[in-house]
């Protein structure tokens, strides 16, 4: 036979529908977004990886300076690190050898001039010749007609190869000495003498590129940077979303995004470089799936970067610089994330002495496991599903002691009937059961619901955000079987074990304990002592202590939904606080960085612009503090650090002219991220080569716009091993137009740092608002929850103090001003724990990543994520008012049971 | 007649003895009491408020424990049980009937005489308890909708159903109307007679001794008379 208490559930259900309608929409809505976004992520996750194999991604890339001659490739490709010992060896055996045969050469003919001298004058004096002149000239003469002779005479006479022998082997072997003596610097500096080098043989495939300028609505001015590849066929190819790749001069597929984004499509004209060219492809790349532009970009920006593909003639057309950029491809694969660590540091070491002793310079190298563009979005859907499942799983446990509250009043009421049942022999277990079914059924049906409309409506929602933020191939669905667990198996595990633990604690008791309705487990000997205040007033009181669990899960719940008005609010705040900033974030509206100080003639680059001043940069690394990282964010271990060197006086940033070398001005943004304050000591060091610089941090520069550190010029050139005077470009307050495009590395402007506010922005924009208003309608329905629980109980009550002539607006100020009170008092506190929650978890999140970016909140946000809530409230408090005012009078006259 | 002690009985209460609280504010309740009753046996424990005679019910039922002491049923001491075996033991032996109905509100007349019949292993017919409490044209009613009485015939139904060795009845009528009162002791005895339950009910009313097959009186936590009926009435011609 089965249960018949099991027939109570559908009753109860029906009963109280609007409750558990309330209660599984909430489920359905949760428990939907959570699976839709599995799904939807899990189909775009098998999409990027089936393009990186089908699109053959890379493995990494390297820039070189110049092209690599065909030597240099083939040595790369071997993997195998240059004899650097043999190189400098080499190097200065050539340059003693010259300055040997220099000298032996030097040396050899002064001595047959002076031979052929003194033979003259011998011979001038047997024929009595004193005059000076005269014998000069015979001297000459002799000279001029015997040296070339006398000169091989001597060099074929056997002492003087000896001599010359001597001359170059001691020569080599002071080169070799003094390579000896300088080793441990050298090795130490190219890290050649580190253990645990493997050969790593790559294969290596040229994938040049122009950064140009990219102008969508042909208006004549800038609107983008866009990096432009020919088409390639071997590595690192594209999807095409909608056309084809071009095929003529003329042609461009460009980044479905930033077509979006900035509203061009197929057929389109666009001006590339001074070029005009029409679109005939919207594509993905499978190396851009964020448009980032450089790996330390805190932010991919689909505005104002682009991608493309152009056919060679286009390619050649354009005017801007060359990027000789390489594509690597490991022969054998490394799997695990700490092998691709240690390929990548053993193709580094390949790649440094490899370059050096064919004398190349490496501009970059990413491997790319650590590069953004390919990681980004997949981690950055993988965190969604995380922070999402995590948002589900803490509005299901607050569901659950809802539940649990719910369940325990029922118990409370229905004691008389618990009592009897157990004295008739229905064990514990089988009343536990029979309690924790409802949650664990409801649950139920909001799993089922909510993976039904997961599968269907929320899939193509989640499909669609992913789509509309990343550079992605198409999608094709795939079902997640994880999906099921995680929106399925977790809520019943959460809504189980808090049910199961209240429950189990409340029917403890002996069934004679519940057959004198005596459930208090502590029973005080006297009412608790309030103030004395009037009767309303104690009265309100005594209901505050009664619902005390309602009010701490109450708590508990607006805690968390402040928080995320505190996100819902707090980010815009903060990127339009970022936006009003931007322009203090830049230290001159144009910030021209040079290829080089020089032109290909030798000439300093100069301008004729007045308010130009020069400048140096480099970037360092700052070994991040507290070990925290994300998958995906950040360029890698370190903290990437940009070190300026400024001019004496500068109009555009303030330090002292007369620093100390060693001793630094840090900006505000690095002060703050790593809480750092005049008088610390700070570490930064090269990024390939083991070299460290210690500074002091000698105050502060107000700049929140970047990670960096300031000092005099000319302490700059010291410290690099620069010459003194030299510099990388120029801050200028007007836009410079005497400096040939092709010696200008890149331009800073202010739009380029509010591009990550811009593509924030428009990543998440309008769904601000939306969560807002969502927030709103779940605190509305938790406080309903528990208010209806605490009228519930005080149901008798009310009915008895209508009896007794209280009228319902004065019955409703005793019951629903208590919870005005208590949900005031906690929407306050709430939105302080939850704001400095907010601060914390960004704080940790910026630290895990490159850049700085501080969270904010204006005064008036802050006042409406309070107001916000007690809005919902209000509507609850209506409901509840209508609730009591419905409560019959019979109630109280009711048998016990 | 005075009832013996027989010491293979039925049901054996021997020496229980049981106080609440300590120090000044103990109270003995139980004084060391002892009788037993044989099985099929009407037996009826009458006795002013006080005297212990619920207490002694919960003990027999198994839902409270004595200080010392002991109950046995068919040889097996309750004192041994864990409170595993006591549920057990209640499951499968014992039937309840209290003052108060404790009906579960949102499950109708038969859905309520269900739960009973589901402890049992060989549980009466369901429809044929309802016919004989007189609650066929009730059977899918709620407990709100029905009276005091209606609602009592219920709990025995659930009780019974059970079909229990002993049906343990705690002032079955105390919150009903003499007539009323009547039709339910007319009920029980039924039960008594058709399935052969022992019956064990507490009472205040010294009327209902009368209908009785054994009187057991308490007073003061001690048995006062423990004597068997031998004038025994049908509870129809009870009167007080």
């Amino acid at each position: 036979m089965r249960n018949p208490l099991i027939k109570r559930i559908p009753k109860e259900l029906k009963s109280d529908w609007p409750k558990y309608i309330v209660i599984i929409v909430f489920m359905v809505l949760m428990i939907g977004l959570v699976s839709g976004m599995y799904v939807g992520h899990d189909s775009m996750i098998a999409a990027i990886d089936e393009g990186r194999v089908k699109y053959r991604l890379e493995d990494g890339s390297f820039e070189l300076k110049s092209r690599a001659a065909d030597e240099l490739i083939k040595d790369i490709e071997k993997g195998d690190m240059a004899d650097v010992r043999e190189y400098f060896i080499n190097e200065g055996i050539k340059e003693a050898d010259e300055e040997v045969e220099k000298a032996v050469n030097e040396e050899l003919e002064k001595q047959v001039k002076d031979g052929i001298a003194q033979a003259v004058k011998a011979q001038c004096e047997a024929f009595g010749i004193t005059d000076e002149a005269v014998i000069k000239e015979q001297t000459d003469t002799a000279i001029e007609q015997g040296f070339e002779k006398a000169l091989k005479e001597a060099k074929e006479s056997e002492d003087f190869k000896k001599a010359e022998a001597e001359a170059y082997e001691k020569a080599h072997d002071e080169v070799k000495k003094a390579v000896d003596e300088e080793w441990d610097e050298i090795a130490e500096e190219y890290r050649l003498d580190e253990e645990g080098f493997e050969t790593t043989p790559v294969t290596i495939y040229e994938h040049f590129y122009r950064n140009a300028k990219e102008d969508f609505d042909n208006d004549g001015t800038q609107d983008a940077t866009v990096r432009v590849f020919m088409r390639n066929d071997e590595v690192d190819m594209a999807s095409f979303l909608e056309g084809r790749a071009p095929e003529k001069d003329g042609e461009i597929a460009i980044d479905r995004m930033h077509a979006d984004n900035v509203g061009v499509k197929v057929g389109d004209t666009i001006t590339v470089g001074n070029k005009k060219f029409e679109i005939v492809g919207l594509l993905s790349y499978v190396n851009y799936l964020t448009l980032h532009e450089s790996n330390t970009d805190f932010m991919f920006d689909a505005f104002g970067f682009d991608v493309a593909m152009v056919t060679p003639e286009g390619f050649e057309g354009l005017g801007a610089r060359k990027h000789y950029s390489y594509v690597f491809m490991y022969d054998e694969k490394p799997e695990t994330k700490e092998e691709k660590a240690d390929y990548a540091d053993n193709l580094l070491k390949c790649l440094i002495t490899q370059t050096l002793v064919h004398d190349s310079e490496i501009e970059d190298f990413l491997p790319e496991y650590t590069r953004k563009a390919s990681n980004f979005a997949p981690s950055d859907i993988q965190s969604d599903t995380s922070g999402v499942s995590i948002l589900c799983y803490i509005l299901i446990a607050v569901i659950a002691f809802i539940f649990a509250i719910t369940i325990s009043n029922t118990i409370e009421k229905e004691a008389g009937v618990i009592g009897t049942l157990r004295a008739s022999g229905y064990t514990r277990g089988e009343l536990v059961v029979h309690y924790m079914s409802m949650p664990f059924i409801v649950t139920l049906i909001g799993a089922i619901l909510g993976n039904v409309c997961g599968y269907t409506l929320f899939k193509e929602v989640a499909v669609e955000l992913y789509y509309n933020s990343y550079s992605l191939p198409t999608p094709a669905v795939t079902w997640s079987p994880v999906a099921l667990v995680k929106t399925t198996v977790i809520p019943l595990i959460l809504m189980f074990l808090i049910n199961l633990f209240v429950i189990v604690d409340k029917l403890k008791l002996s069934p004679l304990r519940f057959l004198r309705r005596d459930l208090k487990k502590v029973r005080r000997s006297k009412a608790m002592r309030i103030p004395r205040w009037s009767f309303l007033g104690r009265f309100r009181l005594r209901i505050v202590f009664q619902n005390m669990p309602d009010y701490l899960v109450l708590t508990f719940g607006v805690i968390f939904i402040e928080l995320m008005l505190c996100f819902a609010f707090g980010l815009p705040d903060s990127l339009n606080e970022y936006g009003d900033k931007a322009p203090s974030m830049v230290f001159a509206d144009y910030q021209y960085m040079l290829m080089s100080n020089k032109d290909d003639d030798g000439n300093i680059i100069e301008t004729s612009e007045e308010s130009a001043e020069k400048f140096s940069m480099k970037s360092l690394q700052y070994a991040r503090q507290g070990g925290l990282k994300i998958e995906g964010f950040g360029s890698g271990e370190d903290e990437s650090v940009t070190v300026y060197g400024i001019s004496p006086d500068s109009r555009y940033v303030s330090i002292p002219a007369d620093l100390a070398d060693g001793d630094v001005y840090v900006s505000s943004a690095f002060a703050t991220k790593y809480e750092l304050k005049t008088g610390d000591k700070i570490s930064l060091h090269e990024e390939y080569e083991n070299k460290a610089y210690e500074f002091e941090v000698d105050g502060v520069v107000d700049y929140d716009g970047g990670v960096a550190v300031f000092m005099p010029n000319a302490g700059f050139n010291r410290m690099f091993d620069k010459k003194e005077g030299d510099f990388l470009g120029y801050f200028s307050r007007n836009e410079i137009d005497d400096i040939d495009e092709e010696y200008i590395a890149t331009v800073i402007t202010v739009e380029d740092i509010t591009a990550v506010t811009t593509q924030l922005m428009h990543s998440m924009g309008g769904m601000f608002d939306v969560f807002r208003y969502v927030l709103v309608v779940m605190a509305a329905a938790l406080i309903y929850l528990l208010t209806k629980i605490i009228i519930e109980k005080n149901e008798s009550s009310i009915s008895m103090v209508k009896i007794l002539g209280f009228k319902n607006g004065e019955i409703a100020s005793l019951y629903i001003v208590p919870t005005a009170i208590i949900v005031s008092i906690v929407a306050v506190f709430s939105f302080v724990v939850g704001y400095f929650l907010m601060i914390y978890i960004f704080k940790i999140f910026i630290l895990a990543m490159d850049g700085y970016f501080s969270f904010y909140m204006k005064p008036v946000s802050m006042i409406l994520a309070v107001v916000y809530l007690l809005v919902g409230y209000a509507f609850v408090s209506v409901i509840d008012y209508i609730r009591i005012k419905k409560v019959p009078m019979s109630e109280a006259l009711k048998n016990v049971d | 007649m005075k009832a013996e002690n027989n010491p293979n009985a039925f049901l054996r209460i021997s020496d229980l003895k049981k106080s609440f609280g300590t120090g000044a504010a103990k109270q003995d309740v139980l004084k060391g009491m002892s009788f037993t009753v044989e099985k099929g046996e009407f037996c009826v424990l009458l006795g002013p408020s006080g005297s212990g005679k619920s207490t002694l019910l919960n003990i027999i039922g198994g839902i409270d424990t004595p200080d010392s002491g002991f109950v046995s049923i068919d040889g097996d001491k309750l004192k041994d049980m864990d409170d595993k075996a006591l549920t057990m033991y209640r499951r499968k032996h014992l039937g309840y009937v209290f003052q108060m109905y404790n009906l579960i509100p949102n499950l109708n007349v038969k859905e309520n005489i269900e739960v009973g019949a589901y402890l049992s292993d060989n549980p009466l017919d369901v429809e044929e308890v309802i016919t004989t409490l007189g609650l066929q044209e009730h059977k899918y009613k709620y407990p709100n909708q029905l009276s005091g009485g209606q609602q009592q015939r219920v709990s025995i139904g659930r009780a019974v159903v059970k079909n229990p060795d002993i049906l343990m009845c705690d002032e079955p009528t105390g919150a009903l109307d003499y007539k009323t009162s009547k039709e339910i002791l007319a009920l029980i005895e039924d039960c008594n007679a058709k399935y052969g339950s022992t019956i064990i009910m507490v009472t205040h009313n010294e009327a209902i001794k009368d209908m009785a097959d054994h009187v057991v009186k308490l007073r003061d936590g001690v048995v006062r008379h423990n004597n068997m009926n031998e004038a025994k009435i049908p509870a129809s011609e009870l009167e007080w």
